[in-house]
């Protein structure tokens, strides 16, 4: 008599007892961790600043480390440090900027670590520039690099996927 | 009376205790969610001369060279203008400029550079999309929705334009 009450109490619980599906849950959180996690290993090496907006383009090619120069709506940026306005460049006439070149060697001559030892002995410089500089500033800024040793210049853009 | 009761036991569906595994879930996603970077971020490499003042010494016959005015693009081949292309509204013509750059890449197969003069006052906007003009074509396949990517003169140097 007691079991079989027990028996009909245990039926009742199970019956009661509602279940979440949680497989197609789990599915789509797993394919999700993968892909973010396959996306996270594609390390950044430039990180744009918030107030520059770059142009699109189709090009592929993946950036390096190398010297960075931000062209911002305001000021020139070499390697992270503010060193030209844009109003300067555009009050100037001369053909070299001499802020510009002073940091650019500055850069070489006083590396520290591997990394940036490596970086400034590439030659190589990318600019980050925002999609309304007009094209005379960084005409003046690539002399610049040439002049200073810098001879393989690059231009940051954001990839985008068709031309249109 | 005990093998029947074993027997449904057995029966009974396994299941996986997965409570650690969607607790791990729930932290991670927002995580890389967050730090995720969705807008790539890849360069376009010029190739400019290595001297700086830029006067070649021997300066081949043929060069082509793409000019960015104001109101207009214009086609050379280094000593004449071959082809105008007037603006669209407030945009260049891209497409025409791939076209005619296409026919002559289909004369001078084997040209690689170009060069692209620009007035002083055009925005950098401009600029790299007439680069990515000058790069290649996407020609639409006339039976099917894919479009074929022509390279045209990939190896880009930049300067005034006269």
């Amino acid at each position: 008599m007691k079991t079989n009450r027990r028996i009909r109490r245990m039926a009742r619980a199970r019956k009661h007892k509602s279940e979440l599906s949680l497989t197609s849950l789990m599915d789509v959180f797993t394919i999700l961790v993968f892909f973010l996690l396959v996306n996270q290993s594609a390390v950044e090496v430039l990180e744009p600043p918030r107030e520059i907006k770059l142009p699109d383009s189709i090009v592929e090619a993946r950036p390096r480390q190398t010297l960075v120069i931000t062209v911002s709506e305001q000021m020139i940026m070499v390697q992270g440090e503010p060193t030209i306005s844009v109003a300067d460049i555009l009050a100037t006439k001369d053909e070299i900027l001499r802020p510009v070149m002073e940091r650019l060697n500055q850069v070489r001559l006083t590396t520290i670590g591997l990394n940036t030892e490596a970086v400034a002995k590439t030659n190589e410089v990318v600019i980050l520039a925002h999609k309304t500089i007009p094209f005379k500033v960084l005409k003046k800024l690539m002399s610049t690099c040439t002049v200073s040793g810098y001879s393989k210049i690059s231009l940051a853009v954001i990839q985008k996927g068709s031309q249109s | 009376m005990s093998r029947p009761k074993r027997r449904k036991r057995q029966e009974e569906e396994a299941e996986l205790n997965i409570t650690t595994f969607l607790n791990l879930m729930v932290v991670l996603i927002p995580f890389l969610l967050v730090t995720a970077v969705f807008s790539r971020i890849t360069i376009m490499e010029l190739d400019l001369p290595t001297s700086a003042s830029g006067t070649a010494s021997n300066k081949p016959a043929f060069a082509i060279e793409v000019m960015i005015r104001k109101t207009r693009l214009e086609v050379g081949d280094g000593r004449r203008v071959l082809v105008t292309i007037p603006k669209t509204g407030p945009k260049y013509d891209l497409r025409k400029l791939s076209e005619a750059l296409l026919t002559i890449k289909k004369s001078h197969g084997d040209k690689e550079d170009a060069t692209i003069l620009v007035e002083p006052d055009i925005e950098y906007d401009d600029v790299i999309h007439v680069m990515d003009a000058v790069r290649l074509i996407e020609v639409k396949q006339p039976d099917s929705e894919l479009t074929q990517k022509i390279s045209l003169f990939p190896a880009i140097s930049i300067g005034d334009a006269p």
